[in-house]
């Protein structure tokens, strides 16, 4: 067999020249940051100090241990499922209903597509004010249309406090899932409906065997990356409710937000952080399995 | 079986006209072929007799009955899509079975399934998917998948663009068979000439949404109603020439060295100077200027090999054609009917 054509000399050293400076910027921001997280989750860091005695795995045992700690993986399911849950399912309708041909229906996408651009803060505050048990303008509407008699704690007792989180996640990205499965239903090709137009099918079978099908791997995906960006979520959480009331809310990010910047024991911050990413890795590999298994029936 | 009416359509989008005041009627049992030039309007026409767009003005008449508003799968019709439109996730089988199961059939879905597959000879493939199948394949699931229910009307659009041309020909040559086989009343819509005169009962050839000319493969060939069907039809197309308002025409497998025809028969000379000559193995096409009687024109002559004497590249020759075969056509390229044919002849030779 003849000799195949290699590089040329030189070649390789360039590419990893070229590739030097993304190299170095990877091992700072992600390597470097993980390392040390790993480090100082086996040491007993005292208040003030950035690194302690080497402690094997003691931090781990306490924080397995601590009722906390089950608490906030408790209400980090709530969290993740019933927000990715509620944003799919109300993604697909939106996206389902600005897919129909209507007038205004440029408008109606722009005005969907808003609460994405807000800034968070602005968004939290904003709810805020309108949770609010005695001025908030939710009760307000609610108690006019005679929906309930009473002011409700949306944020200050703990049976509501996690769907009231819920309900403002899910407001400011359910149009993340309106964007991803617009895209891909514009991409169906239009022939596919009105074959099944002329072979009598009915919007629900249309629904089933064409738009599903073809929607399904995008689908998956963007519930995918929600359930990611969903788990590590802290911002929204932690302007709203700060965790409350009492632990109400406190999923495993505000965890370790408290751990570590409230109770000031790093190493047990650090313990509880991998021990989530290793959560979040089991839930990744679960789901990326059956993400193949569905493409592979496809 | 049905026979399909088209009355009076007109459809517009927005401002613009891309069908104007069609009629035409499908026969039963019968291949009707829509002839003509990419954007003239066919498919616009097929999808709304297929139910897929509503005329503008004028109805669709189906076995008899109004159909104008009917949904398109109350019309008991099959379409044939140009690009097929397989349901990509469905296996063939599942997508031959398809409009059965949404009609909750309640007969024997395999036994459906697999007579239609083996008719059109994919009953070995039914597990695949439609994209491990080759375009043909995919065109003859597509057949199947539209004749498994037992339509009365199968309208197809542009089946066969999508193939390579060998497969295209016997492809063909299949669907005419089938379409004998099965009977079922055909409306067929394609851009290829030579595709119209080998698969039609009768051509409907259109142009800018208009109809120019509904008649058989022959009738269109041999007495074009006007000069766009006769440059249309023909490869090469029928030679036209201008003459004092008029237009004669003749198609140039009928133009032909003098020495060719028979002295006692009644023919038209003229002179042909021969600029080109192109070798297609049976045939010679020689292109150049036709002279002396005529106008000064370019023109075609289709020579077959079993003339021995051609005229040399360069040279003018004497050819001729019979008086039967020359066409004439008025000022606004309208074919002069029968009648009034004799009388233009004798202008023409005047
Ligand atoms: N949905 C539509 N909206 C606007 N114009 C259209 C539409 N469908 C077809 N047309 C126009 O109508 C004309 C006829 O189109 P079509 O029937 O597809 O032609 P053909 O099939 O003969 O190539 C074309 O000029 C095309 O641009
Ligand atoms: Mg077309």
């Amino acid at each position: 067999m003849a000799e195949p054509n290699t590089d040329l000399p030189g070649d390789r050293l360039l590419a990893y020249l070229a590739l030097s400076p993304s190299i170095a910027i990877l091992i700072l921001l992600v390597a470097v940051p993980m390392v040390t997280v790993f480090a100082m989750s086996m040491q007993h860091i005292s208040l003030g100090e950035l690194s302690g005695p080497f402690v094997g795995l003691r931090n781990f045992e306490r924080v397995l241990a601590d009722p906390a700690f089950l608490n906030a993986l408790g209400n980090t399911f709530v969290w993740v499922f019933g927000s990715v849950a509620i944003e799919m399912a109300l993604g697909l309708g939106i996206a389902l209903l600005l897919n129909i041909d209507f007038r205004m229906r440029g408008i109606a996408r722009a005005v969907i597509l808003t609460p994405y651009l807000i800034p968070t803060v602005v968004a939290v505050l904003t709810w805020h004010y309108m949770f609010n048990d005695i001025i908030g303008v939710l009760n307000y509407l609610l108690m006019a249309v005679g929906l309930i008699s009473q002011p409700l704690l949306w944020l200050n007792s703990t049976s509501m406090a996690m769907f009231s989180v819920i309900l403002v996640g899910v407001w400011k990205f359910f149009p993340f899932v309106v964007i991803a499965l617009m895209g891909i239903l514009q991409a169906i090709p239009q022939e596919q409906y009105e074959a099944a137009d002329i072979d009598g099918a009915s919007a629900l079978q249309k629904f089933w065997r064409i738009t599903l099908p073809h929607i399904m791997p995008v689908f998956l995906l963007t519930a995918l990356l929600r359930t990611i960006w969903t788990f590590h979520k802290f911002d929204i959480i932690y302007l709203m409710t700060g965790g409350g009331p009492i632990d109400a809310t406190t999923t495993l990010p505000v965890l370790v937000y408290q751990q570590g910047f409230v109770d000031f024991a790093l190493g047990r911050a650090a313990a509880t952080a991998i021990i989530t990413f290793a959560i979040l890795g089991v839930l990744l590999a679960v789901y990326l399995h059956l993400m193949k298994r569905a493409e592979a029936r496809q | 079986m049905a026979l399909v009416e088209v009355k009076q359509i007109t459809k517009k989008f927005g401002a613009y006209s891309a069908i104007s005041n069609v009629s035409l009627t499908a026969q039963d049992g019968k291949f009707l072929i829509l002839l003509g030039p990419s954007g003239c309007g066919k498919t616009t026409l097929l999808r709304m007799i297929a139910g897929l767009e509503l005329p503008t003005y004028g109805d669709i008449v189906i076995g008899g009955k109004v159909a104008t508003r009917l949904h398109p799968k109350d019309r008991n019709i099959a379409m044939v899509f140009q690009n097929y439109a397989l349901y990509p996730h469905l296996t063939i089988y599942e997508n031959v079975a398809f409009p059965l199961r949404v009609r909750g059939f309640s007969g024997d879905i395999d036994k459906k399934v697999k007579w239609a597959t083996s008719l059109v000879g994919i009953e070995h493939l039914l597990e695949r998917k439609p994209r491990q199948m080759s375009g043909g394949e995919r065109q003859r699931t597509a057949l199947a998948r539209s004749l498994v229910r037992d339509p009365s009307v199968f309208l197809l659009d542009e089946p066969l663009s999508n193939l390579d041309a060998k497969l295209r020909h016997s492809a063909r040559e299949e669907l005419r068979q089938f379409q004998e086989r099965i009977g079922v009343t055909s409306i067929y819509v394609t851009h290829d000439q030579v595709e119209a005169m080998g698969l039609g009962d009768r051509i409907c050839v259109m142009q800018g949404g208009v109809v120019r000319q509904l008649g058989t493969p022959e009738e269109i060939y041999l007495n074009p109603a006007d000069t766009f069907v006769a440059s249309f039809i023909g490869s090469p197309p029928m030679n036209l020439i201008s003459d004092e308002g008029r237009t004669i025409g003749f198609r140039p497998e009928m133009f032909l060295p003098e020495s060719a025809f028979d002295p006692s028969e009644a023919l038209y000379r003229t002179e042909f100077t021969v600029q080109r000559i192109e070798y297609l193995g049976g045939d010679r096409i020689l292109y150049g200027m036709v002279g002396a009687s005529l106008p000064s024109s370019k023109a075609i002559a289709r020579l077959p090999a079993t003339i021995g004497t051609l005229p040399e590249v360069g040279t003018t020759a004497k050819f001729a054609m019979r008086l039967s075969d020359i066409r004439y056509f008025d000022g606004e390229g309208k074919a002069v009917e029968q009648s009034r044919r004799h009388e233009a002849r004798l202008v023409v030779n005047g």
